[in-house]
């Protein structure tokens, strides 16, 4: 059974559907008992999809 | 060009001088290429190495040790810290509250505050959209480093945020 620790640790590859399916399943389940690990997929995800948008990374005074 | 040296930078002038520096490069370098993804490629190799030599000795913000902004854990590999702070969940705030105003300024600083390095591969990655393997060639970094700085990056972004838009910690 996987912990919090190793569910962070392998979020990125979990985002980028890059994970073998046997630790997809333990992940899931993992998420599915642990509202922080929820919390943190979730404002993980928000916070790449924010910093990949202007106008954060683009020149404010032109 | 001028995103990827503005976003390691975040300085709209060394941009500037850096995507001059840049086009020189290409022009004395001429036609030895094999196709535009050669091009490409070399481009952000060249952009992000000239930018990280602007930043060097250049420190205009103090830059957070990424250590003070990581999640911290306990022995059995819970999340560490108040539990108000561990399901604080701000993501379903719609785009409009969170690339505007005070939410706006906080993404902005939490931004300026990782170290270039970190910045470059978030860019290259996320906003260029670059593979792994193509950021690892940009910056001149096996695979698994770019990867490392990369969820490391975020997860540093992620806490900042978390920490000034979630409950109190």
């Amino acid at each position: 059974m996987m912990t919090c620790h190793d569910v962070i640790d392998v979020l990125a590859d979990y985002l980028d559907q890059a994970l073998p399916p046997e630790v997809v399943a333990d992940l899931e389940r993992h998420l599915a008992g642990c509202e922080p690990c929820r919390a943190y997929l979730a404002t993980y995800r928000r916070t790449r999809a924010l910093g990949a948008q202007p106008p954060a990374w683009r020149c404010r005074t032109r | 060009m001028y995103r990827l040296a503005y976003g390691i930078t975040r300085n709209p002038a060394d941009a500037e001088e850096i995507v001059q520096d840049v086009f020189l490069q290409v022009v004395r370098k001429g036609t030895g290429f094999e196709g535009r993804a050669a091009l490409a490629s070399w481009i952000y190799r060249v952009t992000t190495n000239v930018a990280l030599n602007k930043r060097r000795g250049k420190r205009y913000q103090v830059e957070t040790s990424l250590d003070d902004v990581l999640p911290t854990w306990e022995a059995d590999g819970h999340r560490a810290g108040p539990r108000a702070f561990l399901v604080a969940n701000w993501s379903e705030r719609p785009d409009a509250e969170l690339l505007s105003g005070e939410a706006r300024r906080i993404l902005e600083e939490a931004i300026d505050r990782l170290p270039e390095h970190y910045r470059a591969v978030l860019i290259l990655k996320d906003v260029e959209e670059l593979s792994n393997e193509e950021v690892a060639t940009a910056v001149g970094d096996s695979v698994s480093a770019v990867k490392t700085r990369l969820h490391r990056a975020r997860m540093a972004l992620r806490e900042i945020l978390t920490r000034r838009l979630g409950p109190p910690a």
